[in-house]
């Protein structure tokens, strides 16, 4: 598996507190990573310590082979990164402010209409970024990190402050991107987003990931599996089933029974059932992102 | 490295602060001029009669020369608080508005990215410096007219008109060498804090306590003056002195720049440890 990002043995303490624990990460070439964890896990430092904002006191990020700390300009040069808020010179336009980073990037002006058409901002390039709203701010913080045509794009809390419509262009442009060919790492607190576009997921926890790969395996081999059962009638079932040491939650929807039983016993479920003569008509997977998150956070 | 300090440039044209020095010394200059000229024949005789012993003096002393030399002695302890304006903002208005997290993150060294802020600090104050000689010399000629120039200080010093016009230039280059020093000097303090204030405060804080350590005569202060900065700002006067104190001028600009690399060393070191937390 190539890498496109690897954080190793990384740590950082602010005073007293240990932000970021001893992290160990692996983002795949092409992956679009979902960073999950609650407020002051860790997530943004770790962020920051992958653009170089915040210096370790120890580990490294490795970008495409490359010390982000011993090699900051070589590790960086195809990465592009937007950092919880787009802060931007409000006193410029947004052309002014992407000309400005475009020098910085060695890159033709001529991709600013580009990537300010990726974002639809295009028709708003001269306005001051004062008169901006925060949506419009957030779109064009999504724009100066595409500037650098990146590789890799590190993307933090990138649908802050935008309504329903522009979470859903934005979740479309990371589809798009990923198709081709960017890898994404993006740090978001809404799960279900994440479960939607992403492909990989960490979990971070006072500073340490506490479950990290694909969302397909993580959810695959969760002991917390949660699955749906829908009977002709439930009550029989109920009764059969709050007698199983091995399932350990049952909760009644509706007309149909949530229980949360570890993947392996699935068949054992289904057998049970049958052999009780309930008529099961339908037993679905319904374990979601955010079950899995909530059980790794309060382990 | 332009295409760096080019952005510097259109960041610091675009703070509001970076204009108080500017417009302060567009008001000032011409008021000053006027009251000079229309005002000015105290002065005028009492420098006649100064020199009236030793020269036949016709016409009046008073021209733009003359007009420069008295004001660079009256303003030269409240430029470094114009200069202070600009160069408080250049690191830590970054920090404040949160934009480092858009520049930082990008594949160029924050060293070289520092050096660009420097460059464009420097830049600011000798455009300030420059304009305050544009004023004075340039709308000054016009309405004081050219001359000679008379220096009293301890003898009297005649230049004539090109004379002048060699020292003057001399002066003002010595100035914004000197006025470099504040810069990096506030430009240190604002590489470590996320507030454009607290680089100000600190700056001036410390010049004004230099000036404070010069004046009182004390032994102990006496012998504190050779390792304060402050000591060697009045190198512009050397401008001024027949013949001029080349040893003196190197002696003083050696001094300075060795804190002008200290202020920058502390800058750099500070700024690539710095974590972004803004």
């Amino acid at each position: 598996m190539t890498l496109a990002l690897q954080a190793i043995n990384l740590s950082k303490r602010f005073k007293k507190l240990k932000a970021v624990d001893n992290l160990n990460l692996e983002v795949p070439v092409g992956a679009v990573y979902g960073f999950l964890g609650p407020n002051g896990s860790g997530k943004s430092t770790t962020i920051r310590m992958m653009t170089d904002l915040i210096r370790p006191d120890s580990g490294e990020i490795i970008i495409d082979g490359l010390s982000v700390q011993k090699l900051h300009n070589k590790a960086l040069i195809n990465v592009g990164s937007f950092t919880e808020r787009a802060d931007f010179y409000k006193h410029l336009s947004a052309e002014s402010n992407l000309k400005m980073l475009a020098r910085m990037d060695g890159i033709q002006f001529s991709r600013i209409d580009e990537v300010l058409n990726r974002v639809k901002l295009a028709h708003r390039s001269t306005d001051k970024i004062k008169n901006y709203s925060q949506g419009m701010r957030q779109r064009l913080g999504i724009a100066q990190a595409l500037l650098s045509n990146p590789k890799l794009l590190i993307l933090d809390e990138p649908t802050n402050g935008l309504d329903p419509q522009g979470m859903k262009e934005v979740r479309e442009l990371i589809g798009e991107l990923s198709s081709e060919g960017i890898t994404i790492f993006l740090s978001t607190h809404l799960l279900d987003e994440v479960q939607k576009i992403c492909s990989h997921v960490g979990i971070i926890h006072h500073g340490k990931l506490v479950s990290a790969g694909s969302i397909h395996d993580l959810l695959k081999t969760s002991d917390l599996f949660v699955t749906e059962i829908r009977l002709s009638s439930i009550d029989n079932a109920v009764e059969i089933l709050k007698k199983q040491p091995w399932i350990h939650r049952l909760e009644i929807k509706d007309d149909s029974i949530m229980v949360n039983v570890h993947s392996e016993k699935l068949p054992d479920l289904t057998e049970l059932l049958v052999h009780n003569g309930c008529k099961v008509e339908a037993i679905i997977p319904r374990t979601s992102l955010e079950d899995l998150f909530l059980s790794k956070i309060h382990d | 490295m332009f295409g760096l300090v080019y952005n510097e440039l259109l960041k610091i044209t675009g703070r509001w602060r970076s204009y108080i020095g500017f417009i302060g010394i567009a008001v000032t200059m011409p008021f000053v001029l006027w009251g000079f000229s229309y005002g000015g024949d105290k002065i005028n005789e009492d420098y006649i009669s100064q020199i009236g012993d030793s020269f036949i003096v016709t016409g009046s002393v008073f021209n733009a020369f003359l007009v420069t030399y008295i004001l660079m002695n009256a303003l030269w302890i409240h430029i470094p608080f114009l200069i202070t304006l600009a160069a408080g903002d250049a690191v830590a208005a970054e920090g404040a508005a949160g934009t480092f997290r858009i520049t930082l993150t990008r594949s160029v060294s924050r060293i070289k990215i520092l050096m660009a802020k420097l460059l464009a600090t420097w830049i600011y104050t000798a455009a300030l410096i420059l304009f305050i000689a544009f004023l004075s010399l340039g709308v000054g000629s016009i309405w004081l007219g050219m001359g000679d120039l008379v220096v009293v200080d301890k003898g009297i010093l005649i230049f004539d008109q090109s004379e002048a016009m060699i020292r003057m230039a001399l002066s003002f280059t010595l100035a914004i060498l000197i006025m470099w020093v504040v810069a990096s000097l506030c430009f240190m303090f604002s590489s470590m804090v996320d507030n454009g204030i607290g680089p100000i405060i600190g700056s001036m804080f410390l010049i004004v306590i230099g000036y404070i350590v010069i004046a009182i005569p004390l032994d102990l202060f006496d012998k504190l003056e050779p390792f304060i900065f402050v000591t060697y700002f009045n190198v512009w006067l050397h401008a001024f002195k027949e013949p001029i104190p080349w040893g003196l001028i190197a002696k003083s600009l050696g001094v300075l720049t060795l804190y002008t690399a200290g202020f920058i060393g502390v800058s750099i070191a500070v700024f690539l440890k710095r974590d972004i937390k803004t």
